[in-house]
């Protein structure tokens, strides 16, 4: 039953990523990413690591698909302009990519991929600690290192894009929302007064 | 599989180098925040010392020791001892010449020097990583910097179409690592280096697995070193990118990258040298020929230098594919005092530069020696040692390297490799032509620079004479650290 | 002990840095100033060794300075040797250094008229020559305290290049360029020999320091190879030989002599210091730095007989012809390099360092004063326009006199001493060729004393024969001048009297030079030594004082009381004459066979083979092919990232395939 399950998954899987490339919206082929997303999702949950499945979901699904839409729509890409070349090089991509499947299918297929032979790991998972436990004790200690370096990636990610899109240039739009608080009324209102004379003149 | 249990506290003071610079960096950060200097020196004087002080705490805390700390993935010990100074120096070098040139340009800013240190972090991290984990993310973190400084000019599109090709390629080289990685993972159920040494002894019938992982991780370590064919990044990043910034790529990123060969393949797959050995020859070949060929016909020294670098990194893989201490130690005086020697070239290349006028175009070198005596003779020094000419460094370097590749059993590769130091001889000659024999059009860049700047280039150029006289000292520690 | 040495060598240095580098800014007086402290420094320290050790309260030293870099076990270091020879050697190059450096300044205080006008090469020459002159004393002290074959080899080049500059000093003179550059090239032949010798020495021996290579050798002292065929020769004699050949190139031995006499187109001073008192001895001195090595080849030292012999006449007899005032100074000098080769060759090398070092004063001042004439002749050379001058210049008389009288081996005279000890060494020594170069030796005493005095009568005695400008000019030389002569007189008349007892026949080079029992003629002849005076005694029996005296009686026959006389001899004897003037032809063989030769085998090979073949075919051809790989390379650099992605995807996939499921 399970494996029958896992080939569902699978074939799902392997079908959306290839409508990925093939897709000639680019609003479509970001839906069926995150198709694919879900359903690799699936297949770990199965293989019992919940917690990547569920941050798979989260992150890749709820937030870097959903700002990559955003970007898509925003920018208006023609793709067919695009995708031309994907015919006109198919003739030496498509070998390539052959070969490629037949050596992975040759290492995978070849038998030491089989579980029995694999060394599984020597650890028992506990039955009261589940998957998302067990990686947060070893991420904070075994791990720690790593960690504190994955943190300091993320900052050098902040640094970096806050430098390439935070400048000022000539003639972009802007808003400085300092200089919006601080406005004061004499900034923005002049009071004028105009001579009494030229009222009742008009009138 | 790692469980808590293995957990223990760790040595904080053996890692201290890299806990420094990372609380060095987060300071220049907040002082440069808080700054008005225009000109952004504190976080420049800040930024040097931080250099300055990582090597000496370096020296102190890990010249010969070799530990481990971080549960196993951290390692301290002497090669990598040096190649962080080496970095870190290199790393000094760039920032004292990058000043004037990025003032000039609107582009010195606290970016800068964060993104930079941050880099040198990652460089650290490389070199003294000890688990496939750390190892990874020191590169990124190394990668995802250059990846930013390239782009920083933002009004330059060709900046921007390098930083672009730099990314992408950058990530695909890294999928490529991280594939590799994955399969030894699966293989070995470990992440540690020692265990997978171990495993690697080892090998029964999953030994294609192993080398299926193997050539992945070959070629991204490959990409990382600018290695013929996962070359095509090099030219267009060095001549898009900020000269500062491809001078840090083309020195300290290699040092780190040697780093990076050494840990994850010199120490983690030892014991499948004879497979490795055999990859690493096809990318040294390649990169010796492609190297030598298309750095003839380049009129922009940046692009220059970018394809004569496939020459040198030729040369460093052969140190390093003879798998052996002296070829290792080899290597490591050759990357060192290559990235050197680079550095300072690309020093005069910044030094001749102003406001407005890219001295990068091998015409600008015509007749500099009638214009400033003293920075044409020592970009003859390094012409002349990256040649390869006795008396300077570059020929103790060739000379190791070609002792260790012909020890290994490889003549015919020593050959090769000399038959296209011979061809490189005329393009690095070419500059010195131009330098002495050559009239300039017009009047020519002068050079123009602080006197702090020019003191650093003059003491980087004399560097290159004074080591090929005196090179025992340099090599005996390079060998030393290898020396079983 | 090491810094003391150390200072000895990098003073000089440091001054000839100082004059050289920062000349414009110091001036003439801080040039000539640094460069003659630094050398008296050197001297003072230098003597402080010599009685040291001496004294017995400096041990000898042999030690490593530095070491450069060490392959294959192989060190390559810089390093002292610091025993009697070696102290001796210093203590005379700094001496007469420094009294070369104070002479200077006298005779190059109006080098500026020896420059065009304006010219910018004459532009500081004078620190420029003051900066030469301490370089080469700093490579000259490098040379004789070598402990190993590559500093030695260093150190013979660099004083080869500074002999080049110095020669070369005038470079506007054609004459001069030509002159350096002859010696330059003649010297290049010697050192190849050398280089091989060094080559040999370490390829059979395996190290470069001294004591090593002689341990090495002592140990096995019949070891054999084959050069040609299956002729096996003696590894000893075949580097003796080759270490003797780089010797003969800087030693002026025949038939590598004929740069020496060429150079005397450099400044007088620089003929006094370099090409008679110490550079052109460094063969000598190596010779006898080797003497454990030659001990064990009688080949090897029968051969520096024969050379040496043959140089001490033939060109002595050359001299007798010349009549530029330097010349003949230098084909002395030739005839006396002759000499001290002469003794080397018969095992007695005390006998012939002891030459050196003697023939380094009267040379020397033999020089400077033959330097003093040239000033009060206004820089004319040539001894027909000279003639009475005793009466204007008494000192530069004075001292010359003392200086030719020690040349000829006047009794009690420093040269009596050296000359008398090497002719009777040979006399005693039973190796071959020993009486073929008895009896040249003592032909070349004749010669040595009709040519000296021919000179000193020529210049000296006589009716003047210069210009009347050049009369009304003639005067004594300044004291710059004059001191240094005077004080080279002293040891010129007095040292051999003192030595002789320590140095050859005492054991002053013992530990130093070493001679095995059979060959140490100086032993032999030390039996009946019972002091100087008794050394003089003896010389009134033996055939050489005779001969100098009819030397003297000849020359002054000639050219005092008949001075018609000798062109009446020289018509008569035209074809001999003319084979002296021409110098044997070994000039013309130099220049029509061997340089014209190479230059036509040039000429043919740069029309031919290498225009039409090396450039045509090979040069251009390879540039050719590489031009069009690389513009099939600059193709693939396309721009198109996924072009650059493509390519890295084939390379993983060739490799995947290659290293992966190929082959295994």
């Amino acid at each position: 039953m399970t494996l029958f399950i896992f080939y569902c998954f699978a074939a799902v899987l392997i079908f959306a990523a290839t409508m990925v490339i093939t897709a000639r919206n680019p609003v479509h082929a970001a839906m069926y990413l995150v198709l694919a997303f879900f359903n690799s999702a699936a297949l770990w949950i199965m293989a019992g690591a919940e917690f990547l499945g569920i941050v798979l979901v989260l992150v890749y699904v709820g937030a870097v698909m959903v700002l990559f839409l955003f970007v898509v729509m925003m920018l208006d890409i023609n793709l067919e302009k695009l995708r031309e070349g994907f015919v006109r090089h198919l003739y030496i991509g498509l070998p390539i990519a052959v070969v490629m499947v037949v050596q992975m299918l040759l290492v995978v297929g070849s038998g030491i991929m089989d579980p029995a032979t694999l060394p599984s790991g020597d650890l028992p998972i506990p039955e009261d600690a589940g998957n998302t436990a067990l990686l947060g004790s070893v991420l904070y200690t075994v791990y720690v290192y790593p960690f504190e370096l994955a943190a300091v990636i993320l900052l050098v990610a902040i640094i970096a894009a806050i430098m390439l899109t935070l400048r000022r240039r000539e003639g972009t739009k802007h808003q400085d929302p300092g200089r919006q608080v601080k406005v004061r009324k004499e900034d923005r209102l002049r009071t004028v007064d105009l001579p009494r004379n030229q009222q009742s003149g008009s009138r | 599989m790692t469980t808590a249990d293995a957990f223990e506290t760790p040595d904080l003071m053996l890692a201290l180098p890299e806990i420094w610079l990372l609380a060095m960096a987060c300071l220049v950060l907040v002082v440069d925040l808080f700054s008005k200097d225009r000109d952004h020196t504190p976080a420049f004087w800040l930024t040097q010392f931080a250099l300055v002080s990582t090597a000496v705490i370096t020296i102190n805390l890990q010249w010969g020791v070799d530990a481990t700390t971080f549960s196993g993935t951290y390692v301290a010990d002497d090669f990598g001892t040096i190649l962080k100074v080496a970095a870190l120096g290199l790393g000094f070098l760039g920032f004292a010449y990058s000043r004037d040139y990025m003032r000039d340009r609107g582009l010195l800013t606290g970016e800068f020097y964060m993104l930079s240190l941050f880099a040198m972090l990652g460089m650290l991290v490389t070199i003294s990583a000890h688990n496939l984990l750390t190892l990874y993310l020191g590169v990124e973190l190394m990668s995802l910097c250059f990846y930013a400084l390239v782009a920083m000019d933002r009004d330059s599109p060709r900046a921007s179409e390098a930083a672009m090709k730099y990314f992408v390629l950058g990530a695909l080289a890294s999928g490529m690592l991280l594939y590799g990685m994955s399969m030894l993972y699966g293989t070995t159920g470990s992440l540690d280096l020692a265990t997978i040494r171990e495993a690697a002894a080892t090998l029964e019938d999953n030994r294609i697995l192993f080398l299926f992982g193997l050539v992945f991780m070959v070629v991204g370590v490959a990409f990382k070193f600018g290695a013929v064919p996962f070359h095509m990044w090099v030219p267009d990043v060095y001549h898009g990118a900020p000269t500062p910034v491809t001078l840090m790529i083309a020195t300290a990123s290699k040092v780190a990258a040697v780093g990076l060969f050494l840990r994850l393949i010199g120490e983690g797959l030892e014991p499948l040298i004879a497979d490795w050995q055999q990859m690493i020859v096809i990318l040294a070949v390649l990169s010796l020929l492609v190297g030598n060929t298309v750095a003839l016909v380049q009129t922009n020294i940046k692009r220059m230098l970018a394809y004569s670098t496939f020459n040198h990194m030729g040369f460093i893989l052969m140190g390093l594919l003879a798998g052996a201490p002296g070829g290792y130690g080899a290597a490591v005086f050759y990357a060192v005092t290559y990235a050197m020697t680079v550095a300072a070239a690309f020093g005069v290349v910044l030094l001749l530069s102003q406001k407005n006028f890219e001295a990068d175009q091998l015409t600008d070198f015509k007749g500099l020696n009638e214009r400033s005596p003293l920075y044409a003779f020592i970009m003859l020094l390094l012409m002349i040692s990256l040649t390869g000419i006795p008396g300077t460094v570059g020929f103790y370097a060739k000379w190791l390297v070609l002792k260790a590749t012909v020890e290994a059993g490889f003549v015919w590769l020593a050959v090769l490799a000399v038959a296209g130091a011979v061809v490189g001889a005329f393009y690095y000659l070419r500059i010195v032509r131009l330098m002495y024999f050559d009239k300039p059009e017009g009047a020519g860049p002068q050079p123009s620079g602080s006197g702090g700047f020019r003191a650093v280039l003059t003491l980087n150029g004399l560097a290159v004479l004074a080591l090929g006289i005196f090179p025992g000292a340099l090599v005996a520690i390079c060998m030393a650290a290898f020396a079983p | 002990m090491k810094t003391i040495y150390l200072l000895i060598v990098l003073f000089p240095l440091v001054g000839a840095l100082i004059a050289g580098l920062l000349g414009s800014r110091i001036g003439r007086e801080g040039a000539h100033w640094v460069t003659s402290l630094s050398v008296g420094i050197s001297f003072a320290l230098s003597l402080l060794v010599l009685i040291g050790l001496m004294a017995g309260w400096v041990q000898p030293f042999n030690g490593t300075v530095y070491t450069w870099m060490v392959s294959e076990g192989i060190r390559f270091e810089v390093g002292f040797l610091v025993d009697n020879l070696s102290a001796m050697m210093m203590t005379v190059v700094t001496f007469v250094s420094l009294m070369v450096h104070v002479y200077t300044i006298g005779y190059m205080s109006h080098d500026e008229e020896n420059w065009p006008a304006g010219s910018l090469a004459g532009v500081n020459a004078y620190q420029r020559f003051f900066s030469y002159i301490a370089l080469f004393t700093f490579a000259m002290l490098m040379l004789v305290m070598s402990n190993n074959f590559l500093q030695l080899f260093f150190a013979w080049e660099a004083v080869g290049l500074v002999s080049y500059l110095l020669i070369g000093f005038w470079f506007n003179r054609p004459t001069a360029v030509f002159a350096n550059l002859k010696a330059f090239l003649v010297n290049r032949a010697g050192d190849f020999g050398l280089l091989l010798g060094i080559g040999a020495v370490l390829f059979y021996f395996g190290s470069l320091d001294y004591v090593e290579v002689f341990a090495a050798a002592e140990a096995d002292p019949d070891r054999t190879m084959s050069i040609f065929g299956g002729a096996e020769w003696k590894v000893v004699t075949v580097a003796g030989i080759l270490l003797f050949i780089g010797a003969m190139g800087k030693s002026a031995q025949a038939p590598l002599h004929v740069w020496l006499p060429d150079s005397m187109e450099g400044p007088t001073p620089i003929s006094a210091l370099i090409h008679a008192a110490t550079m052109v001895t460094a063969g000598i001195f190596l010779v006898a730095r080797m003497s454990p090595l030659y001990e064990l080849s009688e080949v090897a030292l029968s051969f520096i007989l024969v050379i040496g012999a043959f140089t001490a006449f033939f060109m002595g007899l050359i001299g007798l012809v010349q009549n530029d005032i330097k010349r003949v100074v230098a084909y002395s000098t030739l005839s006396q390099l002759g000499y001290m080769v002469v003794a080397l060759g018969v095992s007695a090398y005390a006998a012939g360092v002891f030459h050196l070092m003697t023939h380094a004063f009267f040379k020397a001042l033999l020089f400077l004063g033959a330097g003093s004439v040239i000033i009060a002749m206004h820089h004319k050379q040539d001894m027909r326009e000279m003639g009475g001058l005793k009466q204007y210049m008494p000192v530069t008389y004075w001292t010359m006199l003392l200086g030719t009288l020690a040349l000829i081996g006047f009794p009690g005279f420093s040269g009596f001493f050296s000359k008398d000890a090497i002719i009777e060494a040979v006399h005693a020594s039973d190796r071959a060729g020993a009486g073929f170069a008895y009896l040249m030796v003592l032909l070349g005493v004749f010669v040595t004393a009709l040519y000296s005095f021919r000179l000193f009568f020529m210049v000296f005695h006589g009716e003047g024969r210069m210009d009347h400008h050049t009369r009304e000019h003639l005067q004594e030389s300044p004291r710059v001048v004059t001191v240094p002569l005077i004080l080279l007189a002293v040891p010129s008349v007095l040292i051999g009297l003192f030595t002789i007892g320590p140095m050859v026949f005492g054991g002053f080079f013992d530990g130093a030079i070493f001679v095995h029992r059979a060959n140490d003629v100086l032993a032999y002849l030390g039996q009946d030594y019972t002091g100087p005076f008794g050394f003089i005694a003896h010389g009134f029996v033996t055939p050489p004082l005779y001969l100098a005296a009819a030397g003297v009686a000849t020359a002054w026959f000639l050219y005092i009381k008949r001075p018609d006389l000798p062109p009446v001899i020289q018509s008569r004897l035209r074809p001999l004459h003319a084979v002296l003037e021409n110098k044997y032809g070994f000039d013309d063989l130099y220049i029509k066979g061997v340089a014209g030769g190479s230059r036509a085998l040039g000429g043919f090979f740069s029309r031919v083979t290498d225009a039409r073949l090396i450039d045509g075919l090979l040069v251009n051809g390879t540039a050719r092919s590489i031009g069009w790989a690389a513009g099939v390379m600059r193709r693939l650099q396309t721009g198109y990232l996924y072009h650059y992605a493509f390519v890295m995807i084939i390379g993983l996939v060739v490799m995947l395939t290659w290293f992966v499921f190929g082959a295994r």
